[in-house]
């Protein structure tokens, strides 16, 4: 499955997951008290400066990007029939700089780094008796693991439908679909179980 | 949680990636496509429970938060939650607990179809558009700086595309619900 | 640990097991002791025969009796048991479940604290021993149904059971996956219990169980066994 993970060895790459995460939580804190336009414009350009140094080309970056800026953009239009213009340039200004730097973390950081940090935060919730955290690397596996072999089974279903010459429309292979699958839960669950992977 | 319950969960979200690739549902009469993303949340509720629908939209969740482009559209990553639109996403996850909550009560093997129908309904529009909207409104306002009765008025817009998800939902959950019932009954 | 491959003892003792659900009876009470190094259980559908294997490694419990493994009780040592014994299931793609297959083989080692080096090293160990290193750095969608139960062997082997059951490992595999994985199960060091419906992959195994209606109506080696099912079964 492909990744929004950057391959590179850039400084961002080379900090600590964490340090990452924590040092974008304290921004998002900073962006949200601050309310001078001239120091979100700031933030603005250097997160697009940091942003565009870890590796993507620009036109990728915009890519990516497109989709919540957009809604940046509409959100603060929408807030323009009831507020000053000065009040959207700073949610502009603001959620743009968090975005750029939450895309940077994201690209600078690796899928893995990402689930061993998840796994760490779920250990404290262990005792609640719910889960372990070794769930969190099993879960995310099998989704990954499971999505193209039910890419497949759709594939399958709609061909049979057309076989027997009928239109394959989502009314008749999303019931099939979600039923083949979950039958399976059955003995994925037992095979684990029988590994003795989760011991409780 | 056992072994299976987590199988469930996570198969669930697999299907609901699955979806989120493919394209846009249209749905005979009506011209609009629907992604599948938030129809794949109102039927994580009504076809697993409450329980197994929230761990399935959780996990949904931390996948996009480690930097997988599993949104419709190919849309991933921290920057997602760094949007306006935020509170919906996370919002996912109380929405299809309420969901589940709902259709495990109101739902029974003995009524009829239609009756079923009406029950997943309900708990589909309650968990999928009162609840996640709740979560979103709260933290559009927030972000963008607007009011929470302007935050409303802004969100109005995509209720009547919602309402028609909770009704493919309810079919679906009907539908897998006599196939393959996995709801659990309480009263 | 497996480490030399030597043919370990294998002890498996029921005693006067059976499992009931409600008034049907899967397995009426049966005691007998399982030691050969290469067993075949066979029968037709809801025969027994599955819950008989799967009694073994405790994925089945019985309502009645006890089974030990090593001497150690499927319902009260469940844990060390799984340890004792590993499970091949008959669907091949339901038993990677890590999109990596060395991930997936590694996975089952993680709970043992052992640290990265020492998996990975356990990983291409068990990979090896089937000339398979290739293997693991492949993704699991893209592998045949022979190859992906050659993983999940190395994954359920990396572990170091004694015992291997196999439920129908090659029932819904092709002919040319069929051949790789008889000759992979026939190296075997470990003690091998299989079941299956392929009476050629059994055809020289030194005792075989033959199940009907919940009982064994013959236990004999495989040619003699055999004989007998074929009369039931016409």
């Amino acid at each position: 499955m492909r990744t929004l993970h950057v391959e590179g060895n850039t400084w961002a790459h080379r900090l600590p997951a964490r340090g990452k995460l924590l040092g974008l939580a304290a921004f998002s804190v900073a962006l949200f008290l601050t309310h001078d336009i001239l120091l979100l414009g700031l933030a603005v350009a250097v997160a697009g400066a940091v942003h565009l140094g870890v590796g993507l080309s620009p036109a990728e970056a915009f890519r990516r990007l497109r989709p919540v800026f957009v809604t940046i953009v509409m959100v603060a239009l929408f807030s323009l029939l009831f507020n000053p213009l000065r009040e959207a340039a700073v949610t502009v200004l603001r959620l743009t700089a968090l975005v750029l730097f939450a895309a940077t973390v994201t690209a600078t950081t690796a899928v893995a780094a990402f689930i061993d940090e998840t796994t760490a935060l779920a250990r404290p919730f262990e005792r609640l008796g719910l889960f372990q955290a070794a769930d969190v690397g099993l879960a995310i596996g099998l989704v990954i693991r499971f999505v193209p072999e039910i890419l497949d089974r759709h594939r399958a279903i709609q061909e049979a439908h057309a076989a027997r010459g009928l239109k394959a429309r989502w009314t008749t292979t999303l019931v099939p679909l979600i039923i083949l699958t979950l039958r399976d839960a059955d003995t994925v669950a037992a095979a684990i179980d029988a590994r003795g992977i989760r011991r409780h | 949680m056992n072994t299976r319950d987590l199988v469930l969960s996570a198969l669930f979200t697999a299907i609901i990636v699955a979806l989120g690739l493919l394209p846009p549902i249209s749905i005979g009469i009506i011209p609009v496509p629907i992604t599948a993303q938030s129809l794949g949340v109102m039927l994580a509720g009504v076809i697993l429970g409450a329980r197994r629908g929230a761990v399935a939209t959780l996990i949904l969740i931390v996948l996009v938060a480690i930097g997988l482009p599993v949104l419709s559209g190919g849309r991933g990553g921290l920057a997602v939650f760094a949007g306006p639109t935020a509170g919906y996403l996370v919002g996912y996850v109380f929405a299809a607990y309420t969901t589940g909550f709902l259709a495990e009560r109101l739902v029974r093997p003995e009524q009829s179809g239609l009756v079923q129908g009406v029950g997943f309904f309900l708990a589909a529009a309650i968990g999928g558009i009162v609840v996640d909207y709740a979560f979103g409104i709260v933290y559009l306002a927030f972000a963008a700086g607007i009011s929470l009765q302007q935050a409303f008025v802004g969100s109005l817009t995509f209720v009547p595309g919602d309402v028609l998800k909770a009704i493919v939902a309810a079919l679906a959950g009907r539908a897998v619900m006599a196939g393959y019932p996995l709801l659990p009954q309480r009263s | 640990m497996n480490a030399d491959h030597r043919v370990p003892d294998l002890n498996i003792r029921f005693e006067n097991a059976g499992v009931s659900y409600g008034a049907r009876v899967a397995l009426h009470p049966l005691s007998l002791t399982l030691g050969e190094r290469r067993v075949a259980v066979i029968g037709l559908n809801g025969s027994g025969k599955t819950t008989f294997a799967r009694m073994i490694n405790g994925l089945a419990q019985p309502t009645t009796g006890r089974v030990l493994v090593d001497g150690l009780d499927t319902a009260a040592d469940a844990k060390a048991v799984l340890g004792r014994v590993g499970f091949i299931f008959q669907s091949p793609q339901n038993q990677i479940i890590l999109p990596v297959v060395r991930d997936d083989i590694g996975f089952g080692l993680k709970s043992r604290g052992l640290n990265k080096a020492a998996i990975e090293a356990a990983v291409d160990g068990v990979l090896d021993r089937f000339g398979v290193r290739d293997l693991g750095s492949r993704r699991a969608h893209e592998l045949s149904g022979g190859e992906l139960q050659i993983a999940a062997l190395c994954s359920v082997l990396v572990t170091g059971p004694n015992v291997l059951i196999l439920d129908e490992p090659t029932n819904q595999l092709d002919l040319r996956n069929r051949a790789l994985v008889e000759r992979t199960i026939a190296g075997l060091s470990e003690s091998v219990i299989v079941i299956s419906h392929d009476l050629e992959l059994i055809s020289d195994f030194e005792r075989v169980l033959v199940f009907d209606r919940g009982r064994i109506v013959a236990d004999a080696p495989a040619a003699e066994a055999i004989a007998r099912y074929r009369e039931i079964a016409a």
